[in-house]
């Protein structure tokens, strides 16, 4: 799943640390969402757009087949 | 946009902390564990790693919070199902080929051998039922 999290992180000027801790995962988790490495659950994609007081489909763009992943 | 904020951070802080305690006692209470079988001492061996395991029990469960996040649990289903895949492999070609050397009279496979195969066995009936009730749960 793509998704423009770390700009939105940069943007609003936190760490990932920082952001963890706002939606309760670790940094760890964090660093694998903004990497593509993991796909975030319902309720943490929730939790990471009314953050950045946005809709899920703004953060997150699903890769369809055919599409760069 | 909300901010984060000291209780927060301090909550994040304190799950690192219980959990590098929680395995920490785990660790200490096997190699001492370890240790005192090795200088004769099995009874007071297996105490302190019976006081490790409790302790890795109290802190997870005597906790407010949870100590572990959604990708560590799909991590750990993960490794689960890597684990079972190198299990089935070993199982069946283990048992297979213990058949197979048992039948042709070329090794006779010693009982340790055949206890594991059955432990995987085992193992798989777990999983089995395991699955079975979770299904008719969900």
């Amino acid at each position: 799943m793509n998704n423009d999290l770390r700009e939105r992180r940069d943007r609003a000027g936190l760490s990932q640390a920082d952001l963890a801790a706002a939606v309760d995962v670790t940094r760890q988790t964090i660093n694998a969402i903004e990497r593509e490495r993991y796909d975030p659950s319902l309720e943490l994609a929730f939790k990471l757009a009314a953050f950045f007081e946005c809709r899920i489909e703004d953060l997150f763009h699903p890769a369809f087949d055919g599409e760069t992943d | 946009m909300s901010r984060t904020n000291t209780s927060t951070t301090n909550r994040l802080s304190r799950r690192r902390t219980y959990r590098r305690l929680m395995f920490g006692c785990i660790a200490v209470a096997v190699a001492l564990g370890l240790a005192l079988r090795f200088f004769d001492r099995p009874l007071l061996g297996e105490a302190v790693y019976w006081i490790g395991i409790l302790a890795f029990f109290g802190i997870w469960f005597g906790t407010s919070g949870s100590l572990f996040d959604e990708r560590d649990r799909a991590l750990e289903r993960r490794a689960s199902q890597v684990t079972m895949l190198v299990a089935a492999a070993v199982l069946v070609v283990g048992a297979s080929t213990a058949r197979l050397v048992t039948a042709l009279d070329l090794y006779e496979v010693p009982p340790m051998i055949s206890g594991a195969l059955y432990g995987y066995v085992a193992l798989f009936a777990v999983f089995g039922v395991a699955y079975a009730w979770l299904r008719s749960r969900s």
